[in-house]
């Protein structure tokens, strides 16, 4: 019994926290480095941050300006509404008058909250139940997975829908704040992520290492969370980056069919705003429409080339 | 059976949010203001309003189970509403499946076959950056180039309104020249995943020993690739199928919006602005029911094409 | 026998009735980290109805070895470089049809790991009858009834209900049967069994040797027996090759290896089976790990393990030298060290 006790602790302590893991990391930039496709989509996210950053710099003209109207942007004085893309404006401008460009650029940091808190929210949840589920197994297992399993066949972007447009209707004082709409994406998406870090933690599991901290009598928490997390950390930020992506991609579409928050400036918003006018000013459905492919493009790419560099099973 | 507790679920929750939203004969009051007080009576004893909640609850689900949809709040039976419009939404996703399936299962293995290829990284990265391209982007487009600009397919609907104008006089050929354009399109749009997820079932496959097997045997390249690599890597892509036509229903109200294509979607979404809960429930309620459905045609596949799960 | 002339090396010990003759081949793989040499210079003969074992660590590349000579080499894997001569024709220079007609035909293989090397989706009888028809003349209800004496005669209780049976339902054991079974449908000349019992039960291990030996004995047909163990090359083979790290330690009849072994390696491998018939035996007591075929060591690649490796061992590749009596080593110090034998009489 003493001796299996020290043979677990030396085990244990085989396995510092640092740089064992900082190699793998290392290892695995190595790897990201020479993926040209992943490397695009991180240098696409790389160029959006510096646009939001840096927005004032970026655009043309300042937030909400009328071109022609607003004292910022008086250009010729006469309103250039639905105007196509020139010399002035090169997106075209849209019904109200504000340049599609520069709105765009304003846009994208709204596109970078919503992607990064709705993937917070949901990868906080996928995280627990996925850890928790996979730790615990037994009835917990069967039931958060059953839970899974009931979100996995809701039609989320329906409920998503009568949702948003329910505390539009009742809760007018909440219009106009992205933060519903995040919340709601947030709280529908976890469920494919909880699955796969389920599965990932069983696998994770069986390494001697936990089970010899088990035996020891480490408390479940620091199981959890010393060990077992950093274990599947990898799995969550290829998920996380994937999560970005999907969840610019839905509010786009709410927002698309007028669902979106009437006083946000999202690129969704921007294309339902112009929507009734494409047939005379296509430009301001369709770039607005461009800049969320490129930035879901972006997400997506990285994402991929991260599964291929921290997971190398999947590659040889 | 877990369909089933799935199903009440879903419906629970589709009801709870519709009273959470607010008393009904309100919402409805304020649809149609001019109703008197006398038929706000018969709306809450038809609601059943008067009873406690999980009464309210199970007539409301009797109701629906014999498919007794009521009454939408603008007026107009709900059952009519949907049935009318459910042909035009199955048309447009089965169709674009299919055809996506047809078109991506080659693609897929050939880009498997011929894995770190120029080929294979093409076919590879651009199907990457086809998952990113959302419908409302790329359906916007196709309709604005082919429909408004070159005026080769008209720029929605399902069939034309007025019969005099119906393609060459023909309903049917009418129905197919407005069909084209929305089925290539979607097609397209929703191929991209499928073809990744044929690549990676045919590299998992591939790489079983069985296939090297079959090679060692003398087995012709087209009975290793087909006979064994397809027919197992069918199994997976089988799977992800079934959930993957649940995401496109759900995603039904943008497709249609985008096509101006008149299914439940395009229903939902013109009623959700109304907050007309009868249709909404109706359609959340119809749209996880076929969900659940693709899911146990996939089960019952599944069991079919693989004989360790086979049921005795 | 052409290929003696046609070869680039020196002298190569003639065998009485060559069946397979592999020289100088190199498999590397092509991968993201790297290339992996994971067969580098790998040289073996096989005569008709001998029995050649091919021994080596986990990773020596006996597997890429047999997948090589199939020309069946898994992507990104190619073979770069070598002669494979059968039969005294090329099979380098076949095109992919008429490979396919040597494979499971003239040479028949036995892949690792039964548990996998049956499709899981069809039944046995489908599965034995496809190669069948591919080899022979034969309708589909002949071929079957010919699945069914295969199975027979690879000792296979039932075999009409195992015929009909899916690979799940069938233990390992009777499932590496049936890949005897299935390399047998070709009436092959030479069959490449790849760690035919690693993955099995002591006894059911015992079981598949003992059919193999008396398949061996009734068809007379050659055979190259993949192992890690040298229990089963004394038992089983009348001739071995040693690998290690993609390449030939040293080569020689089972008698004149096991008395006097030329390779310090060998000799490792030797000291690793204290009794014979201990077959469980494996072979990680000698210290230290295959290397990296990416970078290998450079010199002979067994020098950071090998006990007696000087300055030259680093600095310079040593030949695999003739050495009389159809023996060959691949070290620079063979002569000098005179190594003992330790399982000699
Ligand atoms: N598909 C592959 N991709 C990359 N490397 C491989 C592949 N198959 C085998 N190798 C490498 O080739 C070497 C030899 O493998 P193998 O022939 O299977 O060894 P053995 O059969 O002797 O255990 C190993 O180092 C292995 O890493
Ligand atoms: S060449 Fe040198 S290192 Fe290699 S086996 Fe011989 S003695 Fe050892
Ligand atoms: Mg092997």
């Amino acid at each position: 019994m003493t001796s299996d006790r020290k043979m677990a602790q030396t085990t244990l302590e085989q396995r510092p926290a640092g740089g064992h893991r900082v190699s793998q990391w290392a290892l695995a930039w190595r790897r990201l480095k020479k993926n040209k496709v992943a490397i695009a989509g991180l240098g696409i996210v790389g160029i959006f941050i510096v646009m939001a950053a840096f927005d004032r710099l970026v655009a043309l003209y300042p937030p909400k300006c009328i071109l022609g109207v607003s004292p910022a942007c008086q250009l010729d004085g006469r309103l250039h509404s639905n105007s196509p893309p020139g010399l002035a404006y090169p997106l075209g401008t849209d019904i109200t008058g504000y340049d599609v460009y520069s709105e765009i650029v304003y846009g994208t940091r709204a596109a970078f909250l919503i992607g990064v808190g709705a993937t917070g929210l949901t990868m906080l949840i996928a995280v627990v139940i996925g850890l928790a589920a996979g730790y615990f197994g037994g009835w917990m297992d069967n039931l958060l997975m059953r839970l899974t399993e009931v979100f996995l066949v809701i039609p989320f972007f329906l409920l998503l829908l009568v949702f948003l447009q329910v505390t539009i209707k009742l809760a007018p004082a909440n219009t106009g704040s992205i933060w519903l709409v995040v919340f709601v994406i947030g709280a529908f998406s976890w469920p494919g992520a909880a699955r796969i870090i389920r599965g990932e933690v069983l696998r994770v599991r069986e390494f001697e290492f936990i089970a010899a901290s088990r035996q020891i009598g480490a408390s479940s928490y620091r199981i959890l969370f010393r060990h077992l997390f950093p274990n599947v950390l990898h799995i969550i930020i290829v998920l996380a980056t994937l999560q970005i992506a999907a969840s610019i991609l839905t509010e786009a579409a709410v927002s698309f069919l007028g669902f979106g928050a009437p006083g946000s400036n999202t690129w969704g918003q921007q294309m339902y705003n112009s929507a009734n006018y494409v047939e005379q000013a296509w430009w301001g459905t369709l770039f607005p429409a461009v800049f969320v492919t490129l930035m879901v493009m972006g997400f997506n790419l990285l994402g991929n080339g991260l599964r291929d560099a921290l997971d190398p099973r999947l590659r040889e | 059976m877990f369909l089933v507790p799935v199903f009440f679920g879903i419906t629970l929750l589709v009801f709870s949010i519709e009273r959470l939203a607010g008393d009904p004969v309100q919402l409805y009051t304020a649809l149609n203001p001019h109703i008197n007080e006398a038929q706000r009576q018969l709306l809450r004893q038809s609601l059943h309003l008067d009873q406690p909640i999980h009464i309210q609850y199970l007539s409301w689900l009797s109701d629906l189970l014999s498919l007794n949809l009521g009454f939408s709040y603008s007026g107009g039976s709900v059952a009519v509403l949907i049935s009318q419009r459910l042909w035009a939404t199955l048309e447009l996703q089965l169709i674009g499946l299919t055809l996506s399936l047809i078109i991506a299962i080659p693609i897929g293995i050939l880009s498997a076959r011929k894995r770190y290829s120029v080929l294979d990284v093409t076919i590879t990265s651009s199907s990457l950056v086809g998952t990113s391209i959302p419908i409302f982007f790329l359906g916007v487009a196709a309709i604005l180039i082919f429909g408004y600009n070159l005026h080769w397919f008209p720029s929605g609907g399902f069939q034309s309104s007025d019969p005099s104008r119906y393609l060459y006089h023909n309903l049917l050929l009418d129905q197919a020249w407005h069909l084209f354009l929305p089925a290539t399109v979607y097609t397209f749009a929703i191929l991209a995943p499928v073809v990744l997820l044929v690549r990676s079932s045919m590299l998992e496959v591939l790489r079983q020993d069985y296939i090297l097997a079959g090679r060692a045997s003398g087995l012709s390249e087209r009975s290793v690739m087909y006979k064994h690599g397809l027919r197992n890597a069918l199994i997976p892509i089988v799977t992800y199928v079934g959930l993957y036509f649940g995401g496109l229903l759900a995603g039904a109200p943008v497709t249609e919006t985008v096509f101006n294509w008149p299914g439940v979607g395009k229903l939902f979404v013109d009623y959700t602005t109304q907050l007309d809960f009868p249709v909404i429930q109706a359609v959340v309620v119809i749209i996880t029911l076929m969900t659940l459905v693709a899911n146990l045609v996939t089960d019952v596949t599944y069991a079919y094409i693989d004989p360790r799960i086979r049921l005795e | 026998m052409p290929w003696i002339l046609g070869s680039g090396s020196s002298e190569v010990s003639a065998l009485p009735d060559p069946l397979l003759h592999v020289q100088n081949l190199r498999t590397y793989f092509f991968t993201y980290a790297g290339i992996v040499k994971a067969v580098d210079d790998i040289s073996l003969d096989v005569s008709k109805g001998e029995t050649l074992g091919v021994v080596g660590e986990s990773g020596s590349g006996k597997t890429v070895t047999a997948q090589s000579i199939l020309r069946i080499v898994p992507s990104p894997g190619k073979i770069v470089d070598g002669t494979i001569e059968f039969e005294g024709k090329s099979l380098m220079k076949l095109r992919e049809k008429d490979m396919q007609r040597i494979r499971g035909k003239d040479i028949a293989y036995v892949p690792q790991d039964p548990t996998s090397t049956l499709d899981p989706v069809y039944r046995v009888g489908e599965q034995l009858s496809e190669v069948i028809m591919r080899h022979h003349v034969i309708s589909r209800k002949d071929a079957l009834a010919k699945a069914t004496d295969l199975l027979r005669s690879v000792e296979i209780p039932d075999p009409e209900i195992r015929i009909s049976q899916y690979p799940h339902e069938l233990s390992g054991g009777t499932k590496q049967r049936i890949a005897i079974a299935r390399a047998l449908a070709g009436d092959p000349v030479l069959i490449i069994a790849d760690e035919p019992t690693t993955a099995l039960d002591v006894t059911i291990q015992a079981q598949i040797l003992d059919l193999l030996k008396e398949l061996k004995n009734r068809l007379n047909v050659a055979m190259i027996l993949i192992t890690h163990d040298m229990g089963i090359v004394a038992d089983v083979c009348d001739r071995v090759t040693v690998l290690y790290a993609g390449q030939v330690c040293e080569s020689g009849t089972v008698e004149q290896v096991f008395e006097k072994p030329k390779h310090p390696y060998t000799q490792a491998l030797l000291t690793s089976v204290p009794n014979l018939a201990l077959r469980k035996e494996k072979l990680s007591v000698i210290p230290g790990n295959v290397p990296n075929l990416i970078e290998p060591p450079s010199g002979c690649r067994f020098n950071p393990r090998c006990p007696y490796a000087q300055q030259i061992c680093i600095d310079k590749v040593p030949e695999l030298e003739p050495i009389g009596e159809g023996r060959s080593v691949h070290c620079h110090r063979w002569k000098e060290l005179d190594l003992k034998s330790p399982v000699a009489s």
